[in-house]
């Protein structure tokens, strides 16, 4: 890509950053939240108090400590510790990485996978098109946890697994919004102009179709992390999701399940915390961005 | 029945848009969208307002009825009805004015009808809502209206929908609505701009007829001298919202004095006779030498083809089928049906017709845009259908281009201007890609833009300029034959003159085949040498540009040259 692309995207993605954040408090301080959940989790080796999947750093004596509670090595365990001696708080940084990770892959192979399909089905038509919307008609009608609770149970447990399964459940609704608005693209002058140049197919699907159509797909995209992300916890909180040496936060939730009721709070609550606020930020930002390419919802100036 | 007293009387209107301010420039103007506008309206006299896009002739019908976007500021200014002033008035004195006193006649009557009630219950609903008259007296004051906007068969109209009716019966409805409570003053707001032309006439004479019987005046907003010149007694020539001329319609039109109006008529494509070009005021650059020039005429010409036609139409048709669903059989739509002619070198052809003719299709069907039917298109001598070889059939199609009907969509958004005219040279290896850049400010420049825009995004030109660009995008492929599906219509009467220049001038210095299809005589008639008149799919007539125009054989040929506005009926 030339340079000169390159400082033309910048330009626009800070434009757009300006217009979409620029006198809408909640949503930076959503995007400032996000940011932040990021960081923590590409830096968790380097800044978590201890490594809780260390077994050399773990003492039994210190399970199931309160918070603030100080540990045999001396250190503070700002958050407590589960059962087995680990620090909440070096779990919840390490269970983010997890969870970040496999909604992230998960929602980019995902959106690819849709859009290019969506794309293949409006410039193609015919039994390519019938197949790949059937397809989609039929991933939507099943409830998507019990989709995803029936791939596991066929594939087994595993972050890759794990992963696969939320690919299942994302590329169905982007292959749709992404033909939708790539048909209406189809109907216009350029796609023609581009047929005369007798350009191949496959290129008018990515020079012409994606960076025309892609849009609607792009505004939905946080939502569908946030989603992506509910629903892993959801998969591991009910024992078919990441295995017990990766813990997301999910499984951290399912972890302190057990002691919910005999006092030991902070095992669930923290992660649970984290999530909340993890998924809210990312809706905080996605109803913005969601708001801004909606010209009926933007208030009137 | 004409009185001269005043009606209406719009003084010193200005009306803006404040703009909302960036950041970055703490300068931006609000933009006035009407500047000191006075407009005189006597009692059943019929007004037109004309002006190119931008003007602010629908600003003007909308500050009248107090129906401006509630952005705009008016910022000074009187619009007296009666001596009645509008402006200060409340909402609730407006809601009784519109309707009753003035009636409003869309552009498009398609939306402006509700299309889930039927026409009776709009009409009526119109009689109900700003007269006395309710129950069965509205339904037979409904017929009559609709008798007197020349409905036929007014009676069963009324339980149809608007979807079952023709745009121009839609839009009689719609005047039928707009004289419901016997207005003073009507406001046209492009009326037939919709409309076919033949239908446009007939539309037109029920307007003017209605106007005299019920002494009712017409502020008539168009972009069309043709029809301005039928129908108005005065004319307001506006210009981005700033009064340029008024007279009346004769004199404006046959000797206006402000400059733009003079070049506003030079541009309108007359079509009594033919012209060698549009003589503009601002001579625009007659297409100069440069590289781009010496990239074009660089090509090899196969001098055993100069004697066969460069393209041969035979016997084409072409026939959509919507395939079978459950609830229906499958539906054979004949779009083209058994056309034939031929295109020589250096030759324009037009196709005129109305919409829904087929003209289109025919240039789709050549270019392989459709597949055929039936029938053959022979090019240069061979027909694609039946050529094998991929490197022949990829450079014979690469010599056929196509200019667009909508500047706004033939470009792809996402590539800058230069991108776009290069983009299928670079895939192609015609040429390198450090050449491509240079080459795409070449051709900008030879079709009268600026060079170094070539990095500009489409959104950043106008109509014009972007039909330009695409003009260049045709020519980088050093074609022979060009198919122009109605390159101007979507652009103004004075871009559309400058580019139909450019479009002789290009087409003079690279020995250019043109198939010219538009909906507009007058265009075909400046345009063309040869002329195919079609309707419904077949082609009624075909014959040289002075023989289609002065002595026309076949009688649809004939209604449609009297239906087309002439601004000569005024000497």
């Amino acid at each position: 890509m030339p340079m000169s692309t390159i400082k033309r995207m910048s330009n626009i993605l800070w434009h757009q950053y300006k217009t979409i954040f620029a006198h809408y408090p909640l949503a930076l301080m959503g995007l400032v939240g996000v940011g932040l959940f990021i960081l923590v989790a590409l830096l968790a080796p380097w800044i978590a108090p201890q490594n809780p999947y260390d077994l050399m750093t773990l003492d039994i004596m210190d399970g199931l400590l309160p918070p603030m509670s100080k540990l045999g090595t001396g250190t503070t365990a700002w958050l407590g510790t589960d059962a087995v001696g680990r620090d909440i708080l070096s779990t919840v940084m390490y269970g983010l990485r997890i969870s970040l990770f496999v909604a992230f892959s998960a929602v980019i192979v995902g959106t690819i996978l849709g859009v290019l399909l969506g794309l293949l089905a409006a410039l193609k038509g015919g039994w390519i098109e019938t197949i790949i919307m059937r397809a989609v008609d039929l991933k939507v009608s099943f409830p998507g946890i019990l989709l995803a609770l029936m791939l596991l149970a066929m594939f087994g447990t595993g972050v890759d697994k794990v992963i696969y399964a939320l690919i299942i459940g994302t590329w169905a609704s982007k292959a749709r919004l992404t033909r939708s608005s790539a048909l209406s693209e189809m109907q216009k002058e350029y796609i023609d102009a581009a047929r005369l140049a007798g350009l191949a197919n496959w290129r008018i699907m990515l020079r012409f179709l994606l960076p025309n159509s892609i849009a609607p797909v792009l505004v939905m995209l946080p939502m569908s992390l946030s989603g992506a992300i509910g629903a892993e916890a959801t998969l591991s909180f009910l024992g078919v999701g990441v295995p017990i040496t990766e813990p997301s936060l999910g499984l951290l939730i399912a972890n302190g399940n057990d002691y919910l009721l005999s006092g030991k709070w902070w095992i669930s609550i923290v992660p649970g915390l984290v999530l909340v606020a993890l998924v809210l930020c990312i809706n905080v930002v996605a109803d913005r961005i969601r708001e801004h390419n909606n010209p009926f919802l933007q208030p009137r100036g | 029945m004409m009185n001269s007293s005043i009606l209406l009387e719009i003084n010193n209107l200005s009306v803006s848009y404040p703009l909302a301010k960036q950041e970055d420039e703490d300068d931006a103007v609000d933009f006035f969208a009407l500047k000191n506008i006075s407009i005189t309206v006597n009692a059943g006299q019929i007004v037109g307002v004309v002006g190119e896009s931008g003007a602010g002739k629908s600003t003007i019908g909308k500050a009248i009825l107090g129906l401006l976007d509630p952005r705009a500021v008016v910022n000074s200014g009187q619009i007296l009805m009666q001596n009645k002033d509008l402006l200060s008035s409340t909402e609730s004195a407006l809601e009784t004015l519109r309707g009753r006193q003035i009636g409003y006649i869309y552009q498009n009557p398609m939306t402006a009808l509700n299309p889930v009630l039927t026409i009776g219950e709009q009409v009526i609903e119109a009689i109900e809502a700003n007269t006395d008259m309710a129950g069965a007296k509205a339904k037979a004051y409904a017929i009559k209206l609709l008798q007197q906007a020349d409905v036929s068969m007014a009676e069963d109209r009324l339980s149809k929908y608007p979807h079952q009716l023709s745009g121009g019966l839609c839009q009689r409805i719609v005047f039928a609505i707009a004289i419901a409570a016997k207005p003073q003053l009507i406001i046209a707001d492009e009326p037939t701009t919709a409309l076919d032309v033949t239908v446009q006439k007939s539309v037109l004479e029920t307007l003017l007829k209605l106007s005299r019987r019920n002494n009712v005046a017409v502020i008539l907003i168009t972009h069309d001298m043709g029809v301005v010149a039928e129908m108005c007694e005065y004319l307001y020539v506006l210009r981005h919202g700033q009064h340029v001329e008024q007279a009346p319609t004769a004199t404006l039109i046959n000797h206006p004095k402000h400059a733009y109006s003079q070049a506003l008529m030079a541009s309108v494509p007359r079509i009594e006779k033919r012209i060698e070009r549009f003589v503009l005021p601002q001579a625009e650059q007659a297409t100069i030498a440069n590289a781009a020039l010496e990239y074009l005429l660089d090509k090899q010409v196969d001098t055993d083809v100069a004697e066969v036609p460069v393209l041969e139409v035979k016997r084409l048709a072409k026939i959509f089928t919507t395939p079978a669903s459950l609830f229906k059989p499958k539906q054979d739509f004949c779009a083209v049906k058994d056309v034939s002619f031929q295109v020589h070198k250096g030759e324009t052809v037009g196709i005129v017709g109305e919409s829904g003719s087929g003209k289109s299709t025919i240039g789709r069907l050549i270019l392989g845009l459709h597949e055929i039917t039936e029938g053959q298109v022979i090019y240069r001598g061979q027909n694609l259908a039946t050529l094998t070889d991929p490197k022949d059939r990829r450079d014979l199609c690469l010599s056929m281009q196509c200019i667009f009907q909508d500047p706004y969509s033939s470009l792809n958004p996402r590539m800058t201007a230069g991108e776009n005219i290069t983009y299928g040279l670079k895939v192609h290896g015609l040429i390198g890609a450090h050449q491509a850049k240079r080459l795409a400010q070449d051709l900008m420049q030879l079709v009268g833009l600026q060079p170094l825009d070539s990095d500009k995004m489409p959104n950043a030109f106008s109509g014009g300029e972007r039909q330009r660009i695409g003009i260049a995008r045709a020519l980088g492929y050093k074609p022979d034959f060009i198919f122009c599906d109605e390159p101007t219509s979507a652009l103004d009467v004075s871009v559309q003159a400058e580019l139909l220049n450019l479009l002789k001038d290009l087409q003079q210095q690279l020995d250019l085949t043109l198939l010219f299809v538009s909906h507009d005589l007058a265009v075909i008639r400046q345009m063309c040498d040869r002329v195919i008149v079609m309707k419904d799919g077949e082609a009624l007539e075909q014959g040289d540009n002075d023989a289609i125009f002065e002595q026309p054989q076949h009688p649809y040929t004939k209604q449609l040259l009297s239906s087309m506005p002439r601004l000569t009926q005024l000497q």
